[in-house]
């Protein structure tokens, strides 16, 4: 795992101390929090650390380092390269993604115009989230999503942090290298930057030779662009939920484009609960939906159900 | 003929003395007139290229604007390796290690540097508002710069010759 982007944004002090933990922390590192004058907490491999002043990790609070206000003074220049002005958007949604496809989470006095969120101002908490790329994530699903050549459109359940969004990447990998399937052209509406993870418009996450990203864009607007301009045999989209959203997939399955798409969910049924997905599954508009867990660790593949929500199969791992 | 010598030496050093001061009166304007010309570049590069600040600086610094591009190229590399150190005080670094090479004075020093204080730290309206104003100070001290040349420059010349001249005729 390269964190050297992630290095590369901490000032001098905290890089230090990030750099000397453990290498099995380290390869298995999931977050660093930083919050002013406050515990300096990792979280790897599903367990929460705090850093003593003496590199040791912790699990109480007691005698951890605390960032300075200096060094969150720091870090926010280093993460912004001085130039708050270039990340008005990245502000307003509250994080910023840097090289390597890492996003920065952003917590401080929110500055609203009009009832709307304009920008985060005093910021003093930041969620350095590592962003991991497991190439073959989605080998294991993919003769449930692919019968004869046919893909078809898929809705991944999952609750936070069980790896929704890692497996809809290394899918559009292989959809669009053609990893035991026929390559396709693939195009993605990466709302929130976790799919590709682009920086400056240039995907930092291997999705394949045949995928076109639209990067920040509004999902439904960006869905319909897409269809539009770069005609994609399916299409990609993150956490679903809204109106808008459903009406986009209406026009895109009945154009022909297959879909890949995520929701948060902890069961089929809290799913169905939901006005806008509940109609959709109804519907029959996804013909496989998957259900992930964190039982055997992030990835857990629990279920695969049809567009019926009969289950396919159960209870198999990942790996 | 060695005091000939002398006096021949010392006339040209004052004449030459009194060239330097009137070159610096006229390079003045000049420096300060570039120097807003390469705001202007910068306010292209944050209002529609919307680039960071370090990378901004560094594309001015590539162009050729004589000394001008000395400065950027100086606090591009301030910004980028100073550990994330408050802006200003990357940028007020590269300033006072660039300022003495320039025929610039203070005034003018004071008005960039006042105006480095709020680069970088706020949304691009306001950014653009501050390079606004800016330049229109800069514009201010340009024309001073300009009226002070055309008091002085001749007389700077004048005074060198006749400063020498002067010293010749007590000493001899």
């Amino acid at each position: 795992m390269d964190l050297k982007p992630i290095y590369q944004v901490l000032p001098l002090s905290l890089r230090n101390r990030i750099q000397s933990l453990p290498r099995t922390i380290l390869s298995g590192l999931e977050e660093v929090r930083i919050r002013q004058e406050r515990p300096l907490e990792v979280i790897a491999a599903g367990k929460t650390w705090f850093v003593s002043s003496n590199q040791q990790l912790k699990l109480d609070a007691k005698d951890s380092v605390l960032p300075t206000r200096e060094e969150c003074h720091k870090l926010l220049n280093l993460i912004s390269n001085h130039s708050l002005y270039a990340l008005e958007e990245e502000l307003r949604l509250g994080y910023i993604t840097v090289e390597g496809g890492h996003r920065i989470g952003l917590a401080g006095k929110v500055i609203t115009e009009g009832g709307k969120v304009k920008h985060v101002r005093d910021i003093t908490g930041f969620n350095i989230r590592i962003a991991r790329q497991i190439k073959g994530a989605g080998t294991v699903i993919l003769p449930s999503i692919i019968h004869q050549d046919e893909i078809k459109n898929l809705l991944i359940v999952s609750p936070p942090g069980c790896g929704k969004t890692t497996l809809l990447r290394d899918l559009v990998r292989i959809v669009s290298t053609g990893e035991g399937c026929r390559a396709r052209k693939v195009g993605i509406v990466d709302e929130r930057s976790e799919i590709a993870g682009c920086v400056l418009g240039v995907p930092q996450h291997d999705i394949g030779p045949r995928s076109d990203v639209l990067d920040a864009c509004p999902k439904a607007e960006g869905m319909m662009m897409l269809i539009r301009s770069m005609s994609p045999e399916v299409l990609v989209v993150d956490e679903i939920g809204r109106k808008e959203d459903a009406d986009a997939i209406h026009e895109a399955i009945y154009a022909g484009v297959h879909l890949f798409t995520t929701a948060h969910g902890s069961s089929i049924e809290e799913v169905r609960k939901r006005p806008i997905l509940r109609e959709l599954i109804e519907e029959g508009v996804f013909e496989r939906i998957v259900l992930l867990s964190r039982k055997a660790g992030p990835g857990t593949i629990e279920a695969v159900y049809d567009g019926k929500c009969e289950p396919l199969r159960s209870k198999q791992c990942s790996n | 003929m060695l005091k000939l010598i002398g006096c021949i030496l010392l006339l040209l050093a004052s004449t030459g003395i009194g060239l330097v001061f009137a070159a610096r009166l006229a390079a003045r304007p000049k420096q300060i007139r570039r120097l807003i010309g390469a705001l202007a570049i910068l306010e292209t590069e944050i209002g529609y290229g919307s680039r960071n600040l370090s990378s901004a600086c560094q594309n001015i610094g590539d162009r050729k604007l004589e000394q001008i591009s000395d400065l950027f190229r100086l606090m591009s590399l301030r910004l980028t390796t100073m550990d994330g150190a408050a802006t200003y005080d990357c940028l007020q670094l590269a300033v006072q290690d660039w300022w003495p090479t320039t025929a610039m004075k203070t005034s003018e020093k004071e008005v960039f540097l006042q105006f480095c204080k709020t680069l970088g730290n706020s949304d691009r309206h306001n950014q653009l508002t501050h390079l606004a104003l800016v330049k229109q100070n800069l514009q201010v001290e340009e024309q001073k710069a300009r009226e002070e040349q055309m008091q002085y420059e001749k007389m700077a010349r004048t005074l060198g010759v006749l400063a020498g001249a002067l010293l010749i005729i007590l000493l001899y």
